[in-house]
């Protein structure tokens, strides 16, 4: 039993439940042979992956889906061994160059080289070409950038690369302009209800229309995280009810509770206890950066509208605080000092105006 | 065994010198280089001496050491002792009363020694402290007092085992493995009884006399087996040690006691190589020494220069300096005050009479200050301090409240007025002896206790931000260490401007390193475990994992489970559980292997290293790739 994202997840263009436009564009650019580097991005569960498999089987046909895990060793000029995990059918190699940290230079270089040094076996019933595919490309580093644009050019006879990312914005110019970007934006809520209902259909389950809808609110339109919520709902209840609760990760409900004690109590005391949950949070693998945002987004609701200029901005300072340094507690305790301090001021000077 | 061996070798030597005993005279004379008929007296002192203790001219060629037990001695040839003799061995103690240990210690000591020495069963001892405070000398004056052997293990340098041939017969394949010698040795004393000489001393040669093993339960065990040196390999494998120690203490017939000086490098320290459960474990007794306090050493030192007077010795104003100089280790004080005078006899004495004129017409405390930085620079220890102190120094942030005026501020900065610090929070950074960077983290483990108001926290954490951000870049983290560290001692200080009255707080060790480890840990097995779903690792681990943590699915594999269910989850409980802080023991050296991990992970800070945990089952791989993770810091370095 696989999960349904899995299990229900498009695969030919033609299958695609949003974006249908776009679908059939890709679809064409597939058709009339060239096919130029590709640049994919849009937010997370928008569906960037699914789509990008779907283009290659629309390129290589079914034997794409045939994918085997690799764990290959990249040789560093400074006989340094690197190990990395690559996803690879025999037309495709799908590898997240992050993984190797700042090493990711080699990578990408040593893979895409060994790619597009061995030929298609049959090239004249075959694309002439394979594809690489990396994730993550934002995360990549300036180094490694620069070194997949000179990879890029050289190797662009038998290999075309598809570079998937969350945002454009850490992609260096010469990238961008090398590659056809394609973004992919989130599906409508309408989307999301509607891609739910279809897939409890094949389930055989009765999805309430208002239930469907909550589930597209709460998940952010992230298609994923809604089909994820939908199981778990399934799991917590069936039949559903249209008023049921919607299961949330452990770690938003610990940093909403993290929130309320921070808004309900300022004292030094009460920093610790939040170091503590920090700390806690950090050790179950959650980002600093999603910390920030969530904790963010949670007191930002919980706080009077005069304050949220200044929490915003210091939210702003410590998160690039956050990206520059490596110790992310500083900055995460610099940052709820901040807002208690702010809070606590806020909430005396209303007390003496309230009293005067 | 081996001391009764290197006994036999030597005696002929002194007693009777043989054409082919020349060598051995001749090594030592590097000892001591004196005149021949200081020569010929010293070698009929010790003759004596040897053969009442046999066990102990182990310690022949460290002559200085033998000289300690100063009872045996004659007083008058102590005194005749060529001016080459450092004074710190000339003026060693050889009663309670010139120790200038705290009469508290001498007691817990002789109090252990007395119903040890009193019981078949022995015991272990351990002596900690910092070096120069007095532990081997108040041994040595109680064993002499309650009639004690002393025998003591030195490490045996190669050259001297292989010179003597009864050890190449014996010992025929010796290695230099001094782990199997200094275990021999250690149960061998333990063991037999020393043979008894002619003429032996009258409680040494009593216990003796009974002879055998037969005998332990009639006679007292009159001896007592000292190490203050390990073999280096012990150093590395504590486990070694405790495995002997064990043994020891099972078949333990005669007290044995360890010294050990605790300082601020890592290793080597009582902890490694004691650490607590094993004293638990075998009951090792522990007496910690403190440095020498101002006043012991003052009277020492007054003694010794009254006793010198014939030379020119410095004055009450200089013994006063050296003291403080010194950080309480007698030791050092005694030689930098023999060698001041040594500088007194060929320099004109103005220099001292200066700064002394100056402390007297300016009592300021800058004066004082650099008298101190001055005195220092001739004959004063590098004083360090334990980070437990230092932390302290830094946290408590005492001021001086009669401090001297500064300029006042003008009114709309006047809540940034503060009064003159007691402490130079760089000078203390840099005797904790650990990096600027660990250093902050310690503080900001800790710190919160130490504050009353959120104002002051909200001031101070930003400083550690930004303390932080200043160490970010790797590029420049080696110049920027320092100003690191002082923006963040600094900033902490300015900050506490409302110290919270609290008297003795607990310090803990940073929570930051373990949490960073563990995520790296639970990220990386994280992508191992579920590498067949194909996603990124944010998305993996924030949206899939606390999912399928809620979804009962079948299917999964027993580690992916536990995982999910370790990792997926969270305790909706008020304070978390998994982090147990470790508590920072007072004179424990900072954790600095853990620091050099924590080089590594800043090091691939954008994004998860390669390398499994090692905890998880996937063993072959994972080790593999730890081993990658070592190399990290060269290549770091070549690119």
């Amino acid at each position: 039993m696989s999960l349904w994202v899995d299990k229900y997840r498009p695969t030919s263009l033609g299958k695609l439940d949003f974006h249908k436009e776009q679908a059939a564009q890709l679809k064409n650019l597939v058709q009339c042979g060239d096919f130029p580097h590709l640049l994919v991005y849009g937010p997370s569960g928008a569906g960037k992956k699914t789509r990008i498999m779907c283009l290659l089987r629309e390129l290589y046909g079914a034997g794409v889906e045939k994918l085997r895990i690799e764990h290959q060793t990249v040789v560093a000029p400074s006989k340094k061994k690197i190990e990395i995990n690559t996803i690879a059918s025999n037309y495709h190699l799908e590898v997240n160059p992050s993984d190797a940290g700042n090493q990711d230079r080699v990578v990408v270089q040593e893979l895409i080289k060994t790619v597009a040094q061995s030929q298609q076996i049959q090239s004249s019933t075959q694309r002439e070409f394979k594809v690489v595919l990396l994730t993550d490309v934002d995360r990549l580093t300036k180094d490694a950038q620069h070194a997949l644009r000179r990879t890029m050019e050289k190797y662009m006879a038998t290999c075309r690369l598809i570079l998937c990312s969350t945002s454009t914005s850490k992609v260096i110019g010469p990238i961008r302009s090398r590659c056809l970007a394609v973004r992919v934006p989130l599906p409508s809520s309408e989307e999301v209800c509607g891609v739910l209902a279809s897939v409890c259909k094949k389930e055989g389950l009765l999805l309430p229309p208002e239930l469907a809808k909550r589930i597209s609110e709460k998940s952010g339109r992230n298609l994923r995280k809604a089909l994820l919520m939908c199981e778990a709902c399934r799991v917590q209840q069936y039949p559903f009810s249209a008023d049921q609760d919607i299961p949330e990760t452990d770690w938003e409900v610990y940093l909403r509770e993290t929130a309320n004690a921070i808004v309900s109590q300022q004292s030094p005391q009460r920093l610790l206890e939040v170091r503590a949950r920090l700390y806690e949070l950090l050790t179950h693998c959650i980002p600093p950066d999603i910390i920030m945002k969530g904790l963010v987004k949670e007191l930002l609701s919980n706080c009077d509208g005069q304050l949220k200029t200044e929490v915003a901005h210091m939210a702003a300072y410590y998160e690039h605080r956050l990206q520059l340094g490596n110790k992310a507690i500083y900055h995460l305790e610099a940052f709820t000092a901040k807002f208690m301090a702010i809070y606590k001021k806020f909430m005396e000077d209303g007390l003496d105006a309230m009293m005067f | 065994m081996n001391c009764v061996r290197a006994v036999k070798e030597e005696q002929p030597g002194d007693v009777q010198p043989l054409p082919g005993m020349k060598r051995s005279d001749k090594a030592r004379l590097w000892v001591d280089p004196s005149f021949v008929d200081l020569m010929e007296e010293d070698s009929s002192a010790p003759a004596k001496r040897k053969t009442s203790r046999s066990e102990s001219s182990r310690r022949e060629q460290k002559k200085t050491r033998t000289r300690r037990d100063g009872s045996l001695i004659p007083k008058d040839w102590r005194l005749q002792r060529d001016q080459n003799q450092a004074w710190v061995d000339r003026y060693c103690p050889t009663s309670l009363v010139e120790l200038a240990v705290h009469r508290k210690k001498v007691e817990e000591v002789e109090a252990w020694l007395r119903t040890h020495t009193a019981t078949p069963q022995g015991g272990v001892l351990l002596l900690t402290g910092p070096s120069g405070c007095g532990k081997t000398a108040t041994l040595r004056v109680l064993a002499v007092q309650l009639g004690l052997r002393v025998q003591d293990w030195t490490n045996p340098s190669s050259l001297e085992t292989s010179g003597s041939q009864q050890e190449l017969r014996t010992g025929g394949f010796y290695s230099g493995s001094q782990v199997a010698q200094f275990q021999e040795f250690l149960l061998r004393a333990n063991k037999y009884n020393s043979l008894p000489m002619a003429g032996g001393g009258g409680a040494a040669g009593g216990g003796g006399a009974a002879g055998g093993g037969g005998a332990a339960g009639a006679a007292p065990h009159r001896k007592l087996i000292l190490v203050e040196d390990f073999p280096n390999q012990l150093y590395r494998q504590p486990g070694a040690l405790h495995d002997l120690l064990r043994r020891f203490v099972r078949t333990g017939r005669c007290p044995l006691v360890f010294i050990v000086s605790d300082g601020v490098s890592a290793d080597g320290g009582s902890r490694s190589l004691f650490p607590r459960e094993l004293r638990d474990e075998l009951d090792i007794s522990c007496i910690s020494f403190n440095p020498v306090a101002p006043t012991a050493m003052m009277k020492v030192l007054t003694r010794i220069a009254a006793l010198e007077a014939g030379q020119s010795v410095p004055d009450a104003a200089a013994l006063d300096r050296l003291c403080s100089g010194s950080s309480g280790d007698i030791r050092s004080a005694i030689n930098s005050l023999q060698f001041s005078t040594l500088t007194d006899r060929s320099l004109p004495r103005d220099r001292p009479v200066k700064t002394v004129r100056r402390k007297t017409s300016r009592q300021t405390r800058e004066t004082r200050d650099r008298d101190r930085e001055q005195e220092q620079s001739i004959g004063g220890k590098d004083s360090t301090l334990f980070l437990f102190r230092a932390l302290g120094k830094i946290l408590h942030c005492k001021r001086d409240p009669g401090g001297r005026e500064s300029p006042s501020l003008p009114s709309h900065l006047s809540c940034h007025r503060r009064e003159a610090l007691l402490e130079d929070p760089e000078l203390v950074v840099e005797r904790a002896h650990v990096s600027g960077e660990f250093f902050t983290l310690y503080l900001h483990q800790n710190y919160l206790d130490f504050f009353s108001r959120l104002e002051d926290v909200d001031r101070a954490s930003e400083y550690l931000s930004d303390a932080a951000a200043l160490t970010a870049s790797w590029t420049s983290r080696g110049l920027m260490e320092g100003y690191g560290s002082a923006l963040a001692t600094r900033g902490l200080l300015h900050a506490n401007g409302r110290p919270a009255a609290v008297g003795f707080r607990p310090l803990h060790k940073p929570g930051w390193l373990a949490v960073s480890r563990k995520l790296q840990e639970n990220s990386l097995t994280a992508q191992a475990l579920f590498r067949s779903f194909c996603l990124t690792p944010v998305t993996l681990q924030t949206e899939l994992l606390p999912y399928l943590a809620q979804l009962s699915s079948p299917m999964r594999n027993q580690a992916q489970i536990s995982f999910i269910q370790d990792v997926g989850q969270m305790p909706l409980r008020r304070f978390p559980s998994r982090l147990k802080l470790e508590m920072l023991m007072d004179k424990e050296p900072g954790q600095l292997e853990e620091e050099e991990e924590d080089e590594r992970e800043e090091e691939g800070q954008d994004g998860a290293e390669e390398g499994l945990a090692s905890s998880q089952p996937q063993a072959a791989s994972s080790r593999l790739l730890l081993e990658d993770e070592d190399l990290a810091i060269e290549e770091y370095d070549s690119g």
